[in-house]
């Protein structure tokens, strides 16, 4: 990207503001071009608000008009079963127990058994009449809002790199997250709370773990700042022993040697920034701990998304996890990643059915379906939805046959699906479609390049243009490849 | 500031631009491309690739402010511009400057208080060697070099298991540093180390994350597009770190035009294609010191154990017998004539008996059953398992199950042992499995006879008198002190402590001599996978380097060992355009924060230009012709006029006048420490920076590897206060505190930290629990060194962290705080202040 080409009415001091290689050899800017950045805004180059802490997360023009301005990421951990789930094959209820012809003899985990039928029962639902099976009713009540992509591929049938390879556009571990490119692109509307929020599930971090939210080689700053409601971010209070009295004495005490330094360096951006991070940081320790405090939620509220259940503490956490996203959302996040499931674990903790899939599926499918529901029904009623993207993903899909000796399915990276709805999204579609066994996509084949160029294509981001140079190369989230689904556009 | 680049387009990347018009111009010829190519721009051949020439320093006008050839290519182009460098800077933020930069430690006030008394011509000079030689050099230098081949104790990927032996090729590099080895050999012992005596260097080749066996699924493809990812990291760490060469791209994008590429890269993939992510037994200076040692402290607990034999309770003493255990049994008797000894096995815990060796010990301490010594062995009938149980092993002086005899019947066997001469004797001693593995096929009553010359067995000893064995037990101790006098208690007390200490030191000896620094096997066969896909293989790629650069004339069917060797020889080549150079632009980068080239691991055509070609090539050739001394280049750099800048003022400095780009150098360009330079220098200052050097990482979370839940380690030992580059490296998890200063977390290469500014760094800076007790410990510090007096706690604070004293006015505001609130929040405020993290 690159603004200042082409904006003549700009002087060089402002150029260089704008300047993106600069600005990010820095990451920051000095409290003296907040002159500059007004004159930006005055023109209409920065997007208003923030410009008081002009810095990495200042909000920034996409690089066009965006149909989504902020991002909400439901992540399934472990590669949930398309065909449990949104893709109904009522072929496989014909060929339950038959061998899959013409089928790989050996996938991931080992010999093929036989062709499994869905272990829920599908029904239509709604306006639009989509088979969804009865794993996720509550979530089934919302397909009118729902653009399905039926027809995704992954490059790795691994978690790990598949992870990798959802959230970062690469198999490889190391490279920018979705939301970190986004937070680099966009900066955030909020001034007091991280741009980029990763909420990990209550039973454990996914698979390929931070590196879900990692800045990759990024500047540091767009890492996604893991919380969740039950473990707020470290180093939000006074150390323990220390009186607010001392503290103050030390927060002045510093701010003066800072400014006397800035003063012998009046030049230098990144000490005049160092002195906003402390403000921003202290802004953070009052808004934080406010934003994670749930008991101002009213208990109807609560009860909407299963908050209150105590029958199901997984269910009631994971619950909890999606209010803190909305309230995140509500005070301007710009991204906020939600993960349902942890790590691989025998299918115990996550989606990975492999064993006793009917079993596991019915646990995880109660913790996800009444919160996630609610989070969507939530955003809607406060009008969130309009500005807010949500996208619902897993890694990759499962087999249509059992594996040998088991009741479940294995990896199946060759078609599964994930969804969007909200800003931008045309709702109530279903897009590609995997063969009559749901074993490969074979209408509009889709990769997870294509989808995460969507996801760019609505926050006004073109990902061909979204790049960052590392070691020689013009790094983009969609690698060389990427085609926006346009279908699915509202 | 270079030109703003186009992104990588799959179809057109100017890297192969630029090969296909070398090629052309070199073969003559014109090659066809596609529309939309760029191949009408004329391109004569890249800098990079062109010989290293040594240029002459051009004339300046400015000649008395330079003080090496350095600083007249960096002047010429300031006077170009119209600039005057800008004044040097005072001698004490130069000290403070050169000594960050080259151990990333603070000055300590009495070298500072030392250089600045010394008047003698030369101090700079002399200050130079002594942080050059200084082992925190090596130290902090090998994090540069750490960051380029993303180091981590960690496998990565999936499951993130601690990889426990990955420390040695730290060490190695943090030893190379120190010891300035040439930089050739630097990189031939990365790449062949093996075969040159520095085993612990081939690391180099496996620091990427990989798959675990276990962890690549079943079906062909997915085994063949693991190795193809594990190979491909071993080509593209060799081409960014060595040559700056980001020539991994070839791998998958682009082949329509240009199939030379792709076959550039597959003949690298054949050079290295015999590389497994595997540990092996290393040999090198350090480890063999280590094997030594390990040897001679088995030697010594050999000793110590057949000294506490003589402990034990005799049989029929009356004191009880401790129960048999999987490991060790002695028994003790009055001495006796014998011949032979014989071991008749009548009941077991299970299957037929296994014995690991059978020992008779004189009372002088000589085993006489050893085969060594001439003792024959013979049984009623073995379980021969050849290699492993055969009846040689019984007393062939090695333990384990791995060497060990097994009886051809369930549940009973016979052997005897005859010695080269009669003996006497008062001990045998036998194992199940000495090493503690096994506890199964336990003898668990059985008799043991002698026979002197006359030949008339008689029992010396047998299970009977012992405590009675409990099936699935296997703790007795075979060294109980029950019933042991006054005297020989206080003996095995004595003994027992000497080796806990010899385990200990056993088991840290032990330690560096496996290593994860690559398994070296028959080549794969490697070929041309269309797209990169494994599943879409093309012709036949024998071993080479790409065609552009030369030739290494490699057989198809060359070895392992030989195809790494010529890769060696050529990347160490003086000829080599690239090497120096990029070494060169690393060390600048080092110094200056920047290199001459801003992407140190590209100098390919997609690549930044270099700022100061001239230079660039002067430092190159004189990295060859001073014999590869990388710390010839620090002594020329930090001794130079250009380095002794002030980091404000100058023609960079005018007010209202735009400062013009950091490079051209017109002053020094400060920036901030990185993550390992700031814990370290905190630690310095608080005065606890524990020195210990080299072995295991310490820890920085509860868990050295695996999937989640790394919970921080919140207050640090004495291990933990170690330098932050021997932390145990997880990969994917930063530091909790430290991590936020853009450390990186070794999933991909990282060629030059960024420098970032965040309230997550102030937070953590400014409230964690580390620098809370740093704090403390720097306020006892200084009430240690300073006395009572606030005024002079806060002039030595401002001397240990700062390396200044503190402006009239900063010392009136600190001591009112200090007086108010103590010197604790005096303390946090100076490890948080710019001044203390940034470069000056």
């Amino acid at each position: 990207m690159n603004w200042n080409a082409g904006s003549p009415i700009l002087s060089r001091h402002g150029r260089r503001l704008l300047d993106r290689r600069r600005f990010l050899s820095t990451a920051s800017h000095a409290l003296g071009s907040v002159a500059f950045a007004s004159l930006l805004r005055q023109q209409g180059l920065l997007a208003s608000g923030g410009a008081s802490s002009p810095g990495p997360f200042n909000p920034r023009p996409p690089h066009v008009p965006p149909r989504a301005r902020n991002v909400l990421v439901l992540f399934c951990a472990g590669a949930v079963s398309q065909l449990e789930t949104w893709d109904y094959k009522p072929a496989l209820i014909a060929q339950d127990g038959k061998p899959l012809e013409g089928g790989p003899p050996v996938t991931f985990q080992g010999p093929a058994g036989e062709i499994a039928r869905p272990q829920y029962a599908f029904r239509p639902r709604g306006q639009t009449g989509k088979w969804v099976s009865d794993l996720l009713p509550h979530l089934a009540q919302l397909t009118d809002d729902i653009a399905f992509v039926h027809s995704l591929t992954s490059k790795s049938n691994t978690h790990g790199p598949a992870e990798n390879f959802l959230s970062t556009g690469s198999v490889l571990d190391g490279f920018p997250s979705l939301g970190s490119w986004v937070t680099h692109a966009l900066g955030t509307e909020s001034q007091d709370l991280p741009a980029y929020v990763a909420i990990p599930d209550p039973r454990g971090v996914p698979q390929a773990g931070s590196n879900n939210w990692g800045p990759g080689f990024l500047p540091a700053v767009f890492q996604g700042t893991p919380m969740s409601a039950g473990a707020p971010p470290r180093n939000l209070a006074i150390p323990e022993g220390v009186t607010r009295g001392a503290d103050d004495a030390a927060r002045r005490l510093l701010r003066g040697m800072n400014e006397r330094h800035l003063a012998a360096h009046p030049d230098d951006d990144r000490l005049a920034a160092r002195i906003a991070s402390y403000e921003l940081a202290a802004r953070m320790q009052l808004s934080v701990p406010g934003i994670m405090d749930l008991s101002s939620e009213p208990a109807h509220v609560l009860r909407m998304y299963g908050a209150d259940d105590p029958r199901d503490p997984l269910k009631a956490a994971f619950a909890r996890n999606c209010i803190l996203a909305r309230r995140l959302l509500e005070r301007g996040v710009r991204f906020v990643q939600v993960f349902n499931g942890a790590y691989a674990s025998g299918g115990e903790l996550n989606w990975d059915g492999h064993n006793k899939l009917k079993e596991q599926y019915d646990r995880h499918g109660r913790i996800l379906d009444q919160p996630a529901a609610a989070l969507l029904r939530d955003l809607r009623q406060r009008g969130l939805l309009e500005d807010t993207l949500v996208v619902w993903c897993t890694e990759f899909g499962r087999m249509p046959m059992f594996q040998k000796g088991s009741q479940g399915r294995d990896h199946n990276p060759d078609g599964f699906t994930c969804w969007l709805a909200g800003a931008g999204v045309r709702p109530g579609v279903s897009h590609g479609a995997t063969d009559d066994l749901g074993r490969r996509a074979v209408r509009d084949v889709a990769t997870l390049y294509d989808f995460n160029a969507t996801i760019l294509h609505l926050l006004g981001l073109d990902h061909e243009r979204l790049t960052f140079e590392h070691n020689g190369v013009q790094r983009r989230l969609t690698n060389v490849e990427g085609e926006v689904i346009r279908p699915i556009l509202a | 500031m270079n030109p703003p680049r186009p992104p990588t387009r799959p179809r057109s990347p100017r890297w192969n631009r630029a090969i296909q018009a070398l090629l052309a111009a070199w073969l003559g010829l014109v090659l066809h491309l596609g529309p939309g190519s760029h191949a009408a721009e004329p391109t004569r051949g890249h800098w990079s690739f062109q010989p290293v020439q040594r240029p002459p320093t051009p004339p300046v006008q400015g000649r008395t402010w330079c003080r090496s050839p350095i600083d007249a290519f960096v002047l010429a182009r300031l006077e170009r511009e119209g600039l005057r460098p800008a004044p040097p800077a005072d001698p004490a933020t130069w000290l403070r400057r050169v000594t960050l930069d080259l151990t990333g430690l603070p000055p300590t006030p009495e070298s500072m208080a030392a250089f600045l008394r010394d008047a003698a011509p030369g101090r700079e000079a002399r200050a130079v060697e002594a942080l050059l030689a200084s082992p925190a050099h090596g130290e902090r230098w090998a994090q540069h070099w750490l960051d380029v081949v993303r180091y981590a104790d960690t496998h990565g990927f999936e499951v993130n298991t601690e990889r426990p032996s990955a420390w040695p090729y730290r060490d190695y590099v943090v030893r190379a540093i120190h010891d300035d080895v040439p930089y050739d050999r630097f990189m031939r012992e990365q790449v062949c180390g093996d075969l040159l005596g520095e085993d612990a260097a081939t690391g180099f080749l496996v620091t990427a994350s990989v798959l675990l066996p276990g962890q690549v699924g079943k079906d062909e493809p997915s085994i063949r597009l693991a190795r193809q990812d594990a190979i491909d990291e071993v080509v593209v760490n060799v081409s960014q770190a060595f040559l700056g060469l980001s020539i991994g791209c070839a791998r998958c994008h682009d082949h329509k035009f240009d199939p030379v590429t792709q076959a550039d890269y597959y003949a690298m993939q054949a050079l290295v294609a015999g590389v497994e992510y595997e540990e092996r037994d290393v040999r090198g200076p350090e480890a063999d010191a280590r094997r030594a040692d390990a040897d001679a402290i088995r030697q010594r607990l050999a000793q110590l154990l057949v000294q506490r034999t003589r402990l034990v309770p005799a049989v029929g003493s009356g004191t009880p017998r401790v129960a048999v255990n999987g490991r060790l049994n002695i028994e003790r008797f009055t001495p006796v004539r014998a011949r032979r000894v014989r071991f008749t096995i009548r009941e077991t815990n299970s299957l037929e008996p296994c014995v690991d060796e059978l020992e008779a010990w004189t009372p002088d301490d000589v085993n006489v059953a050893a085969a060594s010594l001439g003792a024959t062995a013979a049984s009623d009938g073995d379980t021969v398992d050849p290699g492993r149980h055969e009846l040689a092993h019984l007393h062939d002086g090695r333990y384990g199950n791995a060497r060990s005899w097994m009886s051809g019947q369930k549940g009973r066997g016979r052997v005897v042992i005859t010695f080269p001469r009669e003996a006497t004797i008062d001990r045998v001693v036998w194992g199940r499995d000495r090493e503690g593995q096994y506890d199964d096929r336990l003898a668990t009553s059985y008799v043991v006879e002698v026979a002197d010359d006359a030949g008339a067995w008689r029992v010396v000893a047998s299970s009977d008198d012992r405590d009675r064995y409990l099936a699935g037990t296997n703790a007795s101790d075979p060294f109980s002190s029950r019933g042991l006098g006054p005297d020989d208690a206080r003996i095995a007390m004595g003994l027992a402590a000497e080796k806990a200490a010899l385990d200990a030191r056993l088991r840290a000896a032990q330690s560096g001599q496996r290593a994860f620094v690559g398994w070296f096997r028959k080549p794969d066969r490697i070929r041309l996978l269309r797209r990169g896909d494994p599943e879409q293989p093309r012709e036949d790629v024998g071993p080479g380097i790409p065609a552009v650069l030369g030739s290494l004339h490699l057989p198809t069917d060359a070895t392992d060992a030989a195809r790494r060797l010529a890769l060696a020889q050529w990347l160490a080549s003086p000829d080599n355009p690239l090497t120096a150079r990029v070494m060169a632009n690393r060390v600048w980068q080092g110094h200056f924060g920047a290199g001459l080239v801003a992407t140190p691991s590209d100098l390919g055509t997609q690549g930044a230009r270099p700022t100061h070609p001239e230079l660039l090539d002067w430092l190159a050739s004189e990295l060859v012709r001073s014999g590869w001394s990388v710390r010839h280049l620090h002594r020329l750099i930090v001794l130079s006029a250009t380095y002794a800048q002030s980091a404000t003022g100058g023609d960079a400095g005018q007010p209202g006048a735009k400062p013009p780009p950091a490079h051209w150098l017109a002053r020094f360009p400060s920036r901030r420490l990185e993550a390992e330079a700031i814990r370290d220098s905190l630690l310095h200052v608080s005065g606890r920076l524990n020195r210990e050097r080299h072995g295991p990482g310490f820890d920085l979370f509860d868990l050295r590897g695996g999937l989640s839940g790394f919970k921080p380690v919140e207050s640090f030992g004495p291990q933990g206060r170690r330098r932050m580059v021997y932390a145990h490296k997880v990969r994917r998890e930063r530091d909790a505190v430290f991590g936020a200063f853009d450390c990186p977390d070794a999933g991909q290469s990282t060629e030059r930290r960024r420098e970032s500014v965040t309230a997550i760094q102030a937070l953590n800076l400014f409230n964690s629990r580390f620098t809370s007790e740093e704090a403390h410990a720097m306020v006892t510090r200084l009430r240690k060194e300073a006395g009572p007096d606030p005024a002079a706690q806060v002039r030595h604070a401002w001397r240990l962290a700062l390396s200044r004293e503190p402006a009239p006015d900063e010392a009136a505001e600190a001591i009112a705080v200090a007086r108010e609130h103590g010197l604790q929040p005096v303390c946090r405020a100076l490890l948080n202040s710019s001044e203390f993290v940034f470069l000056p």
